[in-house]
């Protein structure tokens, strides 16, 4: 696993963190309701995603050189196009702390990767919808190797309840 | 003292491994596996933390050579669009697959005989349903019965359907005007408690480990069990080549341990598990005077013929919510319409759709697959507009084999004990160029069927290869297939590669439903012929 930095803040100095928040401004911007990012990544933020990704503390150092200089869309735009990955990087710090922010979650209606309970007792809407018997009125799909050519199946079921009601499947293991 | 060798040493604890060990333990064989990973504790896995996309993006990739772990080896891959992905603990790569369950049809077992390309199989379909249903209840599989893409099941699968969401929904209505199939997915994904496991609570991050142990994995549906019956798993052990006697049989293996001591595991019986980048690596690095090209290589085919399935993306976006963050990935639904060969579309063979979810805002800013980066005041809006509202059309190509696309050896790069890394070489064909594109087509009009306003396509996805396959091909001729009907090597009785590596042709479908039956095949002819088995003095 990536090796764990004790403050990865520790190595960036006050120039650098100053011309991360301005291309975090230019990136995403303040619009409407929704904060700028460059609001959003306080330190503790930061912190958080170069913990999750230490290997990310050269590349965003990298974008943050002063020689890029001082104009935010000349530095995105030489990074873009000789350093694409450095780049890469720097975007990837600015949106993985401003989309792990609770306030930003909770504007976009995002919750997180919920736990949901599956309901697998109940009818599912494409059997109630009858999707799945069209799909089986049209009748097998597979090529039949002995022909070569599409199955044809007799008996095939032509709905769903035709399929439950043809036989009796035996059931082995499981539930 | 000299050590007891092992009835049989199983290299690499995936997916075939794992079925290979509790088989052959259950039987009353010794069996030792060498794995070059360790456990993990699914409470590590980063899919209900808040801190998840970004791991998945280093240390949850599916490609090593991005993840670059102690237990990992680096791949060379600067001739390839597509790079190969795999995991390297027990599980192996069931730990991070989607969990997407499809068999291979009858027809890619005959694609020689059908389509006059590529090779036929020496078994078939038919033969090896009895397998499917076994591994789907030891996998543990949730599905649908009824499919009409395949013939008709005798037993269905031991779960109920997953879900397929909104999105699925919408899809799925569109597929319906067009008159085309689809079907819910069969996923290796449990859909209610099954087999001491719980149900998928839908946070689709299976990519990166199912913290619920509802998506079937081999370090907890068959190792346990294996071990239970007696079977050693050593973890940390990278092995280095297979050792052969005057006599060509297989005495065993050569492998490092973590702090580089080298240790030798003698064998009576050797399986290769270790997929199909991995499996034709060991072979070339077991060369030795009596066999120059490599172990078992006296057919020059050991690693030739990769085929990774080359794998297109369409999104479509809808006007309405979908939640599409949440939900099996895994696929929701599928489709096989134009999976078999119509001359008239200007190739042969076909492709599968799977329909994935869409991932999380990260994922939305910065898209793993199609779509595009917006930044600046417009950026808000994007976000709202794509984060929940996707669908995405997940397209597998049929691959052909080729000898032309194969491993090697690298001169130049090795893993951390210094063993040469594999280098991959690898074109895609323009039978499968044209048919993406084909098939991007007809996605396009799905998503448009379904209502989607907006659509985006990526024509050839660099990190798609998941399915790795056909470097060390079955057949029944030694000069042009390295593996016989069942998986045994025809130049070494007593070595098996039961991985992916066997496929004569790579179908358009994910494999390893169909690598895990042709595995647990092999290793019942080991248990009924047991007795005939060539062994080592």
């Amino acid at each position: 696993m990536s090796t764990v930095i004790d403050d990865p803040l520790a190595s960036l100095g006050a120039g650098e963190l100053s011309t991360l928040r301005g291309v975090a401004n230019r990136l995403i911007p303040a619009t409407g309701e929704m904060p700028s990012a460059a609001d959003v990544l306080s330190d503790a933020r930061l912190r958080f995603v170069l913990s999750a990704r230490p290997d990310l503390l050269e590349p965003l150092r990298a974008s943050l050189r002063p020689d890029l200089g001082d104009v935010v869309a000349s530095r995105l735009e030489v990074l873009g196009r000789d350093e694409p990955a450095i780049l890469y990087a720097l975007q990837l710090v600015i949106v993985g702390g401003y989309y792990t922010d609770q306030g930003v979650r909770e504007l976009i209606g995002y919750p997180g990767q919920m736990a949901l309970e599956l309901r697998s007792w109940e009818y599912p809407a494409y059997l109630e919808e009858g999707l799945i018997d069209a799909v089986l009125a049209r009748g097998p799909v597979w090529r039949d190797p002995s022909t070569g050519q599409r199955a044809v199946i007799e008996d095939a079921p032509r709905t769903y309840a035709e399929r439950f009601s043809a036989f009796e499947r035996p059931r082995e293991g499981g539930l | 003292m000299a050590q007891e060798p092992a009835d049989v040493l199983i290299i690499g604890a995936g997916a075939s491994g794992g079925v290979v060990g509790k088989r052959l333990s259950e039987a009353g064989f010794s069996v030792v596996c060498l794995e070059q990973g360790d456990w993990l504790d699914r409470a590590d896995y980063p899919g209900n933390k808040l801190d998840w996309e970004l791991k998945a993006r280093k240390d949850w990739a599916t490609s090593p050579n991005i993840r670059g772990l102690a237990q990992d080896y680096p791949i060379v891959e600067e001739d390839t669009p597509v790079s190969p992905l795999m995991y390297n603990a027990v599980g192996g790569s069931t730990i991070i697959f989607a969990g997407a369950w499809p068999r291979a049809l009858p027809s890619d077992f005959r694609v020689r005989s059908l389509d006059g390309v590529a090779d036929d199989w020496p078994i078939d379909y038919f033969e090896l349903l009895p397998y499917f249903y076994r591994t789907d209840r030891d996998f543990g599989v949730s599905g649908l019965p009824g499919d009409p893409a395949y013939p008709p099941d005798t037993e269905d699968a031991p779960m109920p359907p997953l879900p397929i969401g909104s999105a699925g929904m919408k899809v799925a209505r569109g597929m319906t005007k067009l008159g085309w199939h689809w079907w819910p997915e069969f996923n290796s994904i449990n859909s209610v408690a099954y087999d001491g496991r719980r149900p998928c609570v839908q946070r689709s991050t299976c990519q990166s480990g199912c913290n619920e142990g509802a998506k079937a994995s081999t370090d907890l549906t068959h190792w346990p069990k294996a071990i239970a019956r007696g079977a050693q798993l050593v973890t940390g052990a990278r092995v280095r080549r297979i050792e052969t006697d005057a006599k060509g049989l297989a005495t065993g293996a050569t492998w490092i341990d973590r702090d580089g001591a080298e240790h030798f595991q003698p064998a009576r019986v050797v399986v290769l598990a270790a997929n199909a980048i991995g499996t034709p690596r060991l072979l070339l690095l077991s060369a030795s005077p009596a066999h120059p090209d490599g172990l078992a290589n006296s057919s020059g085919l050991v690693g030739k013929r990769l085929m990774m399935h080359p794998f297109a993306n369409v999104a479509g976006l809808f006007e309405e919510p979908l939640m599409s963050w949440q939900g099996q990935f895994g696929d929701l639904i599928e489709s096989l319409e134009f999976y078999e060969t119509d001359e008239k579309r200007g190739f042969v063979r076909g492709a599968r759709w799977g329909l994935a979810p869409t991932g999380g805002p990260i994922n939305t800013a910065l898209p793993s697959r199609a779509g595009e980066q917006i930044w600046g005041a417009d950026h808000h809006a994007h976000v709202r507009t794509h984060l929940g509202h996707g669908a995405n059309w997940g397209l597998f190509a049929e691959d052909l084999p080729d000898d032309a696309n194969h491993i090697t050896l690298s001169s130049a790069v090795t893993d951390a004990d210094g063993i040469p890394a594999p280098e991959v070489h690898y074109t895609m064909a323009d039978n499968a160029r044209r048919m993406l594109d084909f098939h991007i087509e007809r996605a396009t009009e799905s998503m448009e069927a379904a209502g989607a306003y907006k659509i985006d396509v990526d024509r050839l996805m660099r990190y798609s290869g998941w399915h790795l396959l056909g470097t060390a091909r079955m057949g029944d001729d030694p000069k042009t297939s390295v593996l016989d009907r069942w998986n045994r090597a025809h130049d070494v009785p007593n070595l098996y590669v039961v991985d992916g590596s066997c496929f004569v042709t790579s179908s358009g479908v994910n494999p390893t439903s169909t690598i895990v039956s042709i595995a647990l095949r092999a290793a019942d002819h080991m248990v009924e012929t047991r007795s005939e088995q060539q062994v080592p003095a």
